[in-house]
């Protein structure tokens, strides 16, 4: 059976061979999404994973069971990512990997699948666009709160300890910040507008 | 509904509301809308590049690396008796060895200053400088310094990436297809010595610079955690990082640009 998350940790801070590596492979994902909505870069979100990963095994002794470890992990990772968007503001360069990005047909672009028409790539670009133009719209904290539950799949109980605040708080952001996706969408994109509406 | 949505109610309250969904249309019509804009944002839709990562690699790299950042850890114990230092002892530590610096600078360190501890100026003589000018000339000195430091570790990377990138030796051992003891005693010396330049790194505020010290940093960190003799793979995902984010290039780029601000101050 798979050990809970408070077991692993307990064993990566005994150092019981292959604890660590485990932890990485569960929390890797997870901790790349979160990266992505601080730095919306998918290279610097990787780095800034890698470090955190770093981070945690260095201060693994550190951790006290009274907080989830992914939380732990994450307010880690948070720190990491607003350092880095703080080097950002002071030094606004565009990274060569990100003006790579930026500049169509320079970058290694992702290979279609054969299956897949162009018009539903097509649909599937413009989805995400919306949706993180929608994402991209959120206060700062809403969208913290919405990540970390939608795609961080926190508790609410372990976010509002993450991010120090009431369980209220949180509840009522990520109400906030769900409306608020919900009507970005429903009006930049019309397959999202209700039957009611269009009927009204 | 969001609530709802995330699984967030207490039982009572979420069959109450489903009850309510079931029962009434236009909040039935509202909830389906919705869960549909929330189901919409998928990780594989919000973000599409997770699919390229190889993470059982990744995986591989973050532990590679973390356990070699735990080994090059006692060439750090400096700076942890630093951060063990109350602060104000740290300021005059600092005062004092800015003071030191500034006198040593004064006293024929200085280019073109006179050797044997004639001052290099007319005017620093009797009453010596303003303290403004000593503070500035040993910022401008540390700059120098920490810039000087970091083009020659950028220097010397670069030659260890270089190793990498060209014709590897075969391993004489069995079991690896490449010999990289050299290259991995290197990257050890450079993770070392990036330990101690690291706050005269910082001091720089340089974007580009910490990005690429940053990058660099993993792949050394990667370089030193292989075994002595490494798999054409492993080769062959080093290359492939060096070459993505243009490192060489970077280097390049960087350290020329720092070598001639290092002219100027």
């Amino acid at each position: 059976m798979e050990a809970d998350d408070f077991t692993l940790m307990e064993q990566v801070r005994r150092g019981s061979p292959g604890a660590f590596e485990t932890l990485v492979e569960r929390y890797q994902r997870r901790l790349y999404r979160l990266a992505c909505g601080y730095l919306h870069n998918h290279e610097d979100a990787l780095d800034a994973v890698q470090e955190a990963f770093v981070k945690i095994y260095l201060a693994r002794q550190s951790y006290r069971p009274s907080a989830h470890p992914f939380t732990w992990a994450s307010r880690i990772l948070a720190n990491r990512c607003i350092d880095q968007i703080r080097h950002r503001r002071v030094r606004p360069e565009q990274s060569l990997d990100e003006a790579q990005e930026t500049r169509p047909g320079r970058g290694p672009l992702p290979l279609p699948s054969s299956e897949e028409s162009a018009q539903t790539r097509q649909e599937r670009r413009e989805l995400r666009c919306v949706l993180q133009g929608a994402i991209d719209t959120l206060p700062p904290r809403q969208r913290e709160i919405f990540m970390l539950r939608h795609f961080g799949e926190m508790r609410l109980e372990e976010i509002a300890k993450a991010l120090g605040c009431a369980l209220g708080t949180v509840k009522s952001s990520l109400h906030r910040a769900a409306a608020a996706i919900r009507d970005h969408l429903a009006r930049t994109d019309p397959a999202f507008r209700s039957p009611k509406g269009e009927s009204s | 509904m969001s609530l709802l949505y995330y699984g967030a109610l207490v039982p009572e309250e979420e069959a109450g509301l489903l009850r309510h969904l079931d029962s009434c249309r236009s909040c039935g019509l509202e909830w389906d809308e919705f869960r549909r804009c929330l189901d919409a944002a998928t990780p594989e839709t919000v973000f599409p590049r997770e699919a390229e990562v190889d993470w059982s690699e990744f995986a591989r790299a973050a532990v590679a690396r973390a356990r070699a950042a735990e080994a090059a850890r006692p060439a750090t114990a400096v700076a942890a008796g630093w951060v063990a230092v109350p602060v104000p002892a740290r300021f005059a530590l600092l005062a004092a060895a800015a003071l030191v610096a500034v006198l040593l600078w004064n006293t024929g360190l200085r280019p073109g200053g006179e050797p044997g501890g004639a001052p290099a100026s007319p005017d620093s003589g009797v009453g010596g400088p303003p303290l403004v000018s000593l503070l500035e000339s040993a910022h401008a000195m540390q700059d120098r310094l920490a810039r000087r430091g970091a083009a020659r570790y950028l220097r010397d990377s670069r030659a260890v990436l270089v190793n990498l990138v060209g014709p590897a030796a075969p391993c004489r051992k069995a079991g690896g297809q490449y010999d990289i003891t050299l290259e991995k005693e290197k990257s050890r010396q450079l993770l070392r010595r990036m330990n101690l330049y690291e706050g005269g790194l910082g001091a720089l505020e340089d974007q580009r610079l910490s990005t690429l010290v940053r990058q660099l940093e993993s792949v050394l960190m990667q370089v030193a955690a292989l075994d002595d003799c490494a798999s054409a793979r492993q080769i062959h995902d080093l290359r492939e990082q060096i070459e993505t984010r243009q490192i060489l290039l970077r280097i390049d780029l960087v350290t020329r640009e720092m070598e001639g601000r290092a002219d100027v101050v």
